[in-house]
């Protein structure tokens, strides 16, 4: 049975490609539009990996991340982060965040800065899911 | 504290970074989370003869308001404050209102958008009618005040006007949610020349007192939150007093209620509230009479 994979976008043109990226290398694509929902998915499918944008409505990636590392029952499941923003604000929000009081959180198994070539992402997902 | 949502409306014309930047003292009161919402009105990429629906301009538009919001979300973001956005197609009365439904924003920012007088009395005002149609506080930002300086800092004196409505109390409470931030508050009341016009000095300096005690009370309110406040009564034409009194006790914003009242009454009579928002040189924070207030 071919491996999930649960992609985080709001982004219509961004999910089709990703979406694309991923049945042609074989696994099943798990669509969210937002941070919420993808929590809830993770929750649901137990993804093997999530590829995770940041700016989006409802509740951002920097969020969701968390979360999801601070979940015992995700925390294994490597995230690929693929954002316009970029991965030092990143980093520096994680570190703020933890500032404030929240648990410290490790780095993310792979940061894409968008745009994103199909090969790319395809070997940086072949390299957490056998 | 429970964390509070602002959404920032912006088409790029009226409203910048340095607005948000300078609301960044609402984190204090516990606002860590700001929604950018940009629509791209329709007519801009709506079918032109012979042209079709305009994809092109449309992807344009919205990477150049993504390319903005992305520099933006970064400065919030490493800040560690909580950043979503919103870039649509549509008309922007609708989408801010499905916008604040979707996200259950706590207070709307918005610029003042100027339009024509017949266009005006058309279409009545943007901000009173998100008033009408949602609970929420709206904030109507102007960037410099008459002074000439930097509005740095506008929940730090406030003006208060109230016009003892049955929604006084609950003005005052929402209010109580920017202890944190407010140094003083300025309570205002305006009496119509005619609320005066009795003939004996006695009936107008019992009216006077009336007023004054009132305005004691809102300001006991205040102090025993820590804000310093005082109490001043203007007479005469509201909005002018309003403007008077902001202007010659330095308030960095003006406060006042919106009765929502209906549409046509107020195309027809104009409103405090919208008055205030369009043409106040202060901020101008408008609270809905139909707003439930959550002081966490």
């Amino acid at each position: 049975m071919s491996k999930k994979i649960l992609s985080v976008d709001d982004d219509p043109d961004i999910i089709v490609f990703v979406k694309t990226v991923l049945e042609e290398n074989g696994y099943t694509p798990l669509i969210a539009k937002n941070g919420e929902a993808g929590l809830a998915m993770a929750k649901a499918e137990k993804p093997s990996l999530v590829i995770l944008d940041v700016l989006m409505p409802k509740q951002s990636g920097i969020r969701m991340y968390r979360e999801l590392k601070s979940d015992p029952e995700l925390k294994h499941i490597p995230v690929i982060m693929l954002s316009g923003i970029a991965k030092r604000t990143f980093l520096r929000s994680q570190e703020a965040l933890t500032e404030f009081g929240d648990e410290p959180v490790p780095e993310p198994s792979a940061y894409i800065e968008k745009p994103v070539d199909p090969r790319e992402l395809a070997e940086t997902i072949a390299r957490f899911v056998k | 504290m429970k964390t509070k949502k602002l959404l920032f409306v912006t088409q790029f014309e009226e409203l910048w970074f340095d607005a948000l930047q300078s609301l960044m003292d609402l984190r204090k009161a516990g606002f860590n989370h700001v929604v950018f919402l940009h629509v791209i009105e329709r007519d801009k990429v709506a079918m032109k003869r012979g042209k079709g629906y305009l994809k092109d301009e449309e992807v344009k538009l919205r990477e150049i308001a993504n390319v903005r919001f992305i520099d933006w979300a970064e400065s919030l973001f490493e800040q560690g404050m909580e950043v979503g956005a919103y870039i649509i197609v549509g008309n922007v009365l609708p989408k801010i209102i499905s916008t604040v439904e979707e996200e259950s924003v706590d207070l709307i920012v918005t610029g003042r958008h100027k339009k024509g007088k017949i266009e005006e009395l058309y279409a009545g005002s943007e901000t009173v009618e998100i008033l009408r149609r949602t609970s929420t506080p709206v904030l109507v930002y102007k960037y410099m005040l008459p002074s000439g300086k930097i509005n740095e800092k506008p929940f730090e004196q406030p003006l208060l006007a109230l016009d003892w409505s049955e929604s006084t109390d609950r003005i005052v409470e929402y209010l109580l949610n920017f202890k944190e931030i407010m140094r003083k508050v300025i309570v205002v009341h305006v009496a119509s020349a005619k609320d005066l016009k009795s003939p004996s000095a006695m009936e107008i300096q019992a009216t006077r007192k009336a007023n004054r005690q009132k305005m004691d009370d809102v300001c006991e309110a205040f102090q025993k939150a820590g804000i310093e406040a005082e109490p001043h009564l203007y007479i005469g034409n509201t909005c002018e007093q309003i403007e008077k009194a902001a202007q010659e006790r330095e308030a960095t914003m003006v406060v006042v209620g919106a009765t929502g009242q209906s549409k046509l009454k107020e195309i027809f009579l104009g409103s405090v509230a919208r008055n205030l928002a369009e043409n106040s040189a202060f901020p101008t924070l408008l609270i809905p009479a139909h707003m439930k207030v959550d002081n966490r």
